[in-house]
């Protein structure tokens, strides 16, 4: 319960503050434009590129929007009043990592969108595609907000976020561009599934992982 | 409440708080007093558990600071300057504070706390000044009921009106627990305390 209630708050912040979610679709809009002039205009090279600039754009965009869940708590300086609270800390980790969940679903589903008019991605399975981007997006983010987390009392916590973060998500952004390339060129469901059952894995060991260990790490 | 044996404290290779020993009972209220730098600020912060000291035991409501869980809702910082989050209101954010901290969140009691330190309650906090941020801090204190109130040089922008308030919820709280103040005004200690302490890096 608190841990949506941490969840929302952060989410009415960032829309009241809109810094994190402008510049993450900005850095969206270049990494596709970028990606979009360098594979085109040959369709079916943008075609082929279009599940790894959805992955490419969605993994860096997610960094930065994982930087700014605990960044609203250094920015006022409220991180004290949080660890303040009754309980184990656990909840924390939990609303954080909601919080960027939901950002990272609304963000993913904007990103289909534009890939698909943009490198011509096909959205005839977009059941399957929404299945990908939920298990992609959960890994991801149970990786990212503990990393966040460890991180928020550093100077230089947004360059070490990249550096931790990238190595551990590799298998899960891997993945998930697997299962998105499968998907779109008409791979045996079978074969999709497969990678499904990879992501799931890495989520429930992340998710379990980051969950139990969290309390220890934001200790001062 | 509150006992500290020998507890040493550093920041790189600095000492701050060196061999410190300190006990406050419930129903007393202590101020820290002592030039800047001398620690007050961190010890207030070890008692709160926000940090962990090198050495030395740091016991709370007769358990170690370590195995606090439930216990750690019944302690209220009021840093300097308060931390609130200043794109919410400054009733959005008591409520926030009450949620987070597992409480009943009543509009009516919000409103009324707001009302008696004389705060706007739909102007957001970025637009408060100083003194505001200050009585809204004492309003979260009063909503919240802490057993342990710790306090960060709380006298510092406030104006007379605001002192006499601040002096009211110090006196409420110290009926149910008890304050721990770190101030530079000897004036404000003699006023509020029942005990002061002078710090030189030990107590």
């Amino acid at each position: 319960m608190r841990s949506w209630v941490l969840a929302l708050r952060d989410l009415r912040l960032e829309l009241r503050g809109r810094a994190g979610l402008l510049s993450a679709f900005s850095f969206i809009a270049v990494v596709l434009f970028i990606m979009g002039i360098a594979f085109g205009p040959d369709d079916a090279n943008l075609r082929r590129a279009g599940p790894g600039a959805l992955w490419v754009a969605l993994a860096f965009a997610g960094s930065m929007l994982a930087s700014r869940a605990w960044a609203i708590e250094v920015e006022n300086e409220t991180l004290d009043d949080l660890l303040l609270t009754p309980g184990s800390r656990e909840w924390i980790y939990a609303g954080k990592m909601l919080f960027l969940w939901i950002l990272m679903l609304l963000m993913g589903l904007f990103l289909l969108v534009l890939v698909a008019a943009w490198f011509q991605l096909p959205l005839e399975r977009w059941p399957q595609l929404l299945v990908t981007l939920l298990l992609g997006g959960t890994g991801y983010t149970a990786v990212s907000a503990f990393y966040a987390g460890l991180t928020v009392r550093l100077r230089a916590r947004d360059v070490l976020l990249y550096l931790l973060v990238f190595p551990l998500i590799l298998p899960v952004v891997l993945a998930a561009v697997k299962a998105t390339i499968g998907i779109a060129f008409g791979a045996d469901f079978a074969e999709v599934v497969s990678w499904w059952k990879l992501l799931g894995v890495f989520d429930v060991v992340y998710l379990t992982l980051c969950y139990l260990l969290f309390p220890a790490v934001i200790e001062g | 409440m509150v006992e500290i044996d020998e507890v040493w404290k550093r920041y790189g290779r600095q000492w701050i708080l060196r061999e410190l020993s300190l006990r406050v009972k419930s129903g007393e209220v202590v101020a820290l007093l002592g030039p800047n730098g001398v620690g007050k600020t961190t010890l207030l912060r070890v008692i709160a558990t926000l940090i962990r000291p090198q050495r030395g035991v740091v016991r709370l409501f007769g358990k170690s600071s370590k195995r606090i869980e439930k216990e750690r809702g019944w302690i209220n910082l009021v840093a300097n300057p308060p931390a609130f989050y200043r794109h919410l209101n400054g009733q959005e954010n008591l409520r926030q504070s009450l949620a987070l901290a597992g409480k009943k969140s009543a509009d009516e009691a919000i409103y009324r706390a707001m009302e008696e330190m004389q705060l706007p309650p739909d102007r957001p906090v970025s637009a408060y000044s100083s003194g505001m941020r200050k009585r809204l801090a004492l309003a979260r204190a009063l909503l919240l009921q802490p057993r342990l109130l710790l306090l960060d040089e709380p006298e510092t922008a406030l104006d007379s009106n605001g002192r006499d308030k601040l002096i009211d919820v110090i006196d409420q709280v110290a009926r149910r627990g008890a304050v721990v103040l770190a101030t530079h005004d000897r004036g404000f200690a003699e006023t509020v305390a029942s005990r002061k302490v002078q710090m030189r890096g030990r107590v």
